[in-house]
């Protein structure tokens, strides 16, 4: 090996910079030499407490620590290096004149990453140096990575929440939606954006319609999916289409502009239009079977019947059925996320233990029992976020 | 979800096992499409040891009938589990995609058990 190549060690473009901390000052300056003719910049410490606090200001690429110090040994500032996160991945050398194998365990077990005798030679000296600073330039390397991928990943946060909000702004304000009808939801998506939907609207002055849509899939293209349909079933929008609050009209239509994705996504969804004269409720559903009446004694009828969800077919008629609302009806709309809570052995939540919560809670208030459900669901689940988003909708008819 | 394929006369079996949901949506739907682009003209997918269908798994089956519909091709289901069943019929998948109860069955296309 010719002394060029061993003078030169193959570092980065920029002067790599070493912390020399001895407490010896004859043996600090010649180290110091040796390190500065293979082109480093050095920094001298005579001690561990003065060697871990130019440590913490500069952050050199490498630290070659004395063992033996006074204030604070070199296996003590290892110690010190690894419990602080901001220099944690410091890249440390012990240097000692005692390089028996226990002591070299000992300095590597206590956070050093390197070991080098006192008698090493000039080309031991060399390698071990040139291999702290490849290491060091390594973790920088995936520290920066680690930095941009944290302030993008912030980045994309900021976005989702900014949708999430938006996507909680097209849900209805809870509370009296005429002076007969109270209503109330719970909702809770799996991820930070919602893929179902709900809401209630007021055709004219006698009626009111209301719907829940949920979109195939989770993330951010369902939910996005889902915002344009809900916006799709605004009163002034659909009036575009049609002249009545028909809710197989607004299926057909919502079929007709909602087809299959190249993907396979699509929606179910479930519309209801309660016409406050004749107290009739006019249902229909694309593949939506979370809906049901609850009548005032508590008896429990699914308002759902076998159809194609929304886009599966061009040409789907939508049946209409029709049923009589009393005084203390509740209408209870939902996504399958909550009845299809599975229990950590698989078993799902299902919709008779759904039926039975529900009836448990007939005389609190909508804005109690929805809750509760959604409480129960997780106490089924054993945890707070479900697979799927889980959304519920609740009517109560005051006639 | 493991996919075999038996090709019997005038149709090919898809022998699925496992999930067909969200999860598993490109193999799936890698292998009807590979069928569909090499000509086949009736898939039957055999759902014996298909245990779930999630939303996802609906709409690639609707998806799957539709591309099979567009090359004068069909899609048939063998033996369903009958909680998988149910979740097809409440979407009224079966309108779409019918079931059978054995392959012969499927193959004529007749004494539809769903």
């Amino acid at each position: 090996m010719n002394s060029d190549t061993l003078s030169k060690p193959a570092l980065s473009s920029a002067v790599a910079t070493v912390l020399l901390v001895d407490d010896e000052p004859v043996s600090r300056l010649s180290m110091a030499a040796r390190l500065k003719r293979m082109g480093l910049r050095v920094l001298e410490a005579g001690n561990g407490k003065e060697g871990l606090a130019i440590l913490r200001r500069e952050r050199p690429d490498l630290t070659i620590l004395d063992w033996v110090m006074p204030e604070m040994d070199g296996p003590t500032v290892c110690e010190q290096v690894r419990q602080d996160p901001d220099i944690l991945s410091s890249q440390l050398i012990l240097m000692t004149s005692h390089d028996q194998p226990e002591q070299i365990a000992e300095g590597l077990a206590r956070g050093a990453d390197d070991f080098l005798s006192k008698a090493a030679s000039k080309q031991e000296v060399l390698a071990r140096v040139q291999s702290g600073l490849r290491a060091a330039s390594l973790v920088r390397s995936i520290e920066s990575t680690r930095d941009e991928l944290r302030a993008k990943q912030g980045e994309l946060e900021g976005e989702l929440k900014s949708a999430a909000d938006y996507i909680q702004s097209l849900l209805p304000v809870a509370g009296e939606i005429t002076r007969d009808i109270r209503m109330s939801w719970s909702y809770r998506p799996s991820q930070a954006l919602g893929g179902d939907l709900f809401n209630v609207s007021h055709w004219d002055d006698q009626s009111v319609y209301f719907y829940i849509l949920d979109a195939s899939g989770h993330g951010v293209a369902p939910a996005l999916r889902a915002a344009s349909l809900s916006t799709f079933l605004r009163a002034d929008n659909l009036r575009h289409y049609m002249n009545s609050s028909d809710p197989a009209r607004m299926m057909t239509e919502a079929n007709r502009q909602y087809p299959l994705t190249e993907d396979g996504s699509y929606f179910t969804l479930w519309i209801g239009s309660f016409d406050r004269r004749t107290r009739q409720l006019r249902y229909t559903t694309a593949g939506h079977g979370g809906a049901l009446l609850q009548r005032q004694n508590g008896t429990v009828e699914w308002l759902t019947h076998t159809q194609l969800p929304l886009g599966f077919e061009a040409d789907t008629t939508y049946e209409i059925t029709t049923v009589l609302i009393a005084d203390g009806d509740r209408v209870l709309l939902m996504s399958d996320g909550i009845y299809e809570a599975p229990a950590p052995t698989g078993e799902l939540w299902g919709t008779t233990r759904l039926e039975t919560t529900f009836m448990a809670h007939r005389s609190a208030p909508l804005g109690e029992a929805l809750p509760a459900l959604m409480a129960e669901a997780e106490r089924w689940h054993g945890a707070p976020v479900f697979p799927d988003d889980a959304a519920l909708l609740g009517l109560e008819f005051r006639l | 979800m493991q996919i075999k394929e038996r090709p019997i006369p005038n149709a090919v079996i898809l022998d699925l096992n496992g999930d067909l949901t969200y999860a598993h949506r490109d193999v799936f739907k890698a292998a009807v499409e590979t069928l569909r682009q090499k000509g086949c003209r009736h898939v039957i997918l055999n759902m014996a040891d298909v245990r779930f269908v999630d939303s996802s798994g609906l709409g690639l089956l609707a998806l799957v009938s539709q591309n099979f519909k567009l090359n004068q091709g069909k899609v048939s289901m063998l033996r369903p589990q009958s909680y998988v069943r149910e979740i097809l019929g409440l979407a009224n998948i079966p309108k779409l995609i019918p079931v059978f109860d054995n392959e012969q069955d499927a193959v004529n296309g007749k004494a539809q058990a769903a």
